[in-house]
């Protein structure tokens, strides 16, 4: 799995997301802009200006028309992917920590930040997925986290559940219309912040990423733990894998922690696990510091990192990849189970 | 007798992921017809973006999980 490098951006990497068809990458970073790439050559496509702090997040949409990104300049902006232009902007008392579209793109999410007297807030806006249409100005939803605020949140199959984590280490469940709490469950360490929230193809799971160094695959209906993967190093990042039963983990001590701790190595590897074993499989290097996000390409033929040393590296899966397999797994599909 | 004893943790092994396959083969089975199900009862696509995207020359390279 030789990796292509993609320089374009100057500072930390926050998050990267390939949009349904899985041959562009959409990246954000602290200095403020967004760039897309091709996913098979690495190529820019292009970079979005307009946002004056740094950059969080960003969601594409599922026709891959639009994008949307969250930032630390308290917007929300919505742009068209083709022409690069920014066609609304949503402000915000906080900065933006996360957004997702759902799954059909007839909405979006935004997680906003803790900060100066106000509260933590995931709100909802309608998305018209027509860029020449206008987009209305209203929040449709806002849920706000008395508790413990949300760092990260998604949408469930069929829009049903908005998804939150917090940074107290709970998952809640939320009706995505209502917006009342169903359910607010401990699942990661007590105060240790959930860092990732990512879906699997069809939204009925998902797995968390926590600073105490597990991912945890979840069941959306009842937020039963299904899966532990168990790390050496804080985590940032969990991605699952289609076409294989695998998930990516990415983490790593950041510098300080490292000079307190273990100074030969940060741990900088994406982590590959059996998704269903929840056992290690292997471990891919290459960044100089801990990786922020992982992302895997929809169609299964790629992922991507994202590292605090200002680097995407894109990987093709090769075909030891692909052939690896368990017995007991290869039994199964002999069987017609699989 | 030690490669006995070896054999016998290896089974115990690929038993216990046998298990585990089958549990989650299972649950995926139950929760797919679920969502199916439910769609139906909603109206909705089975492919939340059937309809969404226009027809292209691609669209029959497209894969659709």
């Amino acid at each position: 799995m030789r990796p292509i490098l993609l320089q374009g951006h100057e500072r930390a990497l926050t998050q990267i997301k390939y949009n349904r068809d899985g041959d562009i990458i959409f990246s954000t970073a602290k200095d403020q802009h967004i760039c897309a790439w091709f996913a098979h050559n690495g190529e820019r496509l292009g970079t979005y200006h307009g946002h004056q702090g740094a950059l969080w997040t960003v969601d594409v949409d599922p026709t891959s028309t639009l994008i949307a990104s969250g930032a630390a300049d308290n917007t929300v902006r919505l742009w068209e992917i083709r022409s690069g232009k920014c066609l609304k902007v949503w402000e915000f008392n906080t900065a933006v920590k996360r957004v997702e579209f759902n799954e059909d793109g007839s909405q979006l999410l935004a997680v906003t930040e803790k900060r100066m007297g106000f509260l933590g807030t995931i709100e909802v806006m309608d998305i018209n997925l027509d860029p020449e249409a206008e987009q209305s100005d209203e929040k449709v939803l806002t849920i706000t986290c008395e508790e413990s605020k949300a760092t990260v949140a998604g949408w469930s199959y069929l829009s049903k559940y908005i998804i939150a984590g917090h940074e107290d280490g709970t998952v809640s469940q939320y009706d995505a219309k209502t917006g009342e709490q169903l359910d607010n469950t401990q699942i990661h360490e007590p105060d240790m912040p959930i860092t990732d929230l990512q879906w699997s193809a069809d939204r009925t799971y998902f797995i968390t990423a926590s600073k105490d160094k597990t991912a945890k695959l979840i069941n959306a209906q009842d937020l039963e733990v299904m899966k532990t993967y168990v790390a050496d190093t804080p985590l940032n990042s969990a991605s699952i894998t289609p076409k294989k039963d695998f998930v990516i983990l990415g983490g790593g001590q950041d510098a300080m922690g490292v000079t307190q701790t273990d100074a030969r190595q940060g741990k900088f590897e994406a982590r590959f696990y059996h998704k269903v074993f929840a056992e290690e499989i292997g471990r891919v290097r290459g960044h100089f510091g801990p990786l922020n996000s992982v992302a895997v390409d929809p169609t299964g033929k790629s992922y991507a990192s994202g590292g605090e040393d200002g680097y995407v590296r894109v990987h093709q899966f090769d075909k030891g990849y692909f052939d690896f397999t368990y017995e007991v797994e290869r039994q199964a599909k002999a069987q017609g189970q699989m | 007798e030690d490669a006995d004893r070896g054999a016998s943790a290896d089974l115990a092994v690929v038993e216990h992921r046998r298990r585990l396959l089958d549990e989650w083969l299972a649950w995926r089975a139950q929760i797919e017809e679920e969502v199916a199900t439910e769609r139906e009862a909603r109206g909705l696509p089975l492919d939340p973006i059937e309809g969404l995207v226009k027809k292209t020359d691609e669209e029959e390279d497209q894969v659709i999980e």
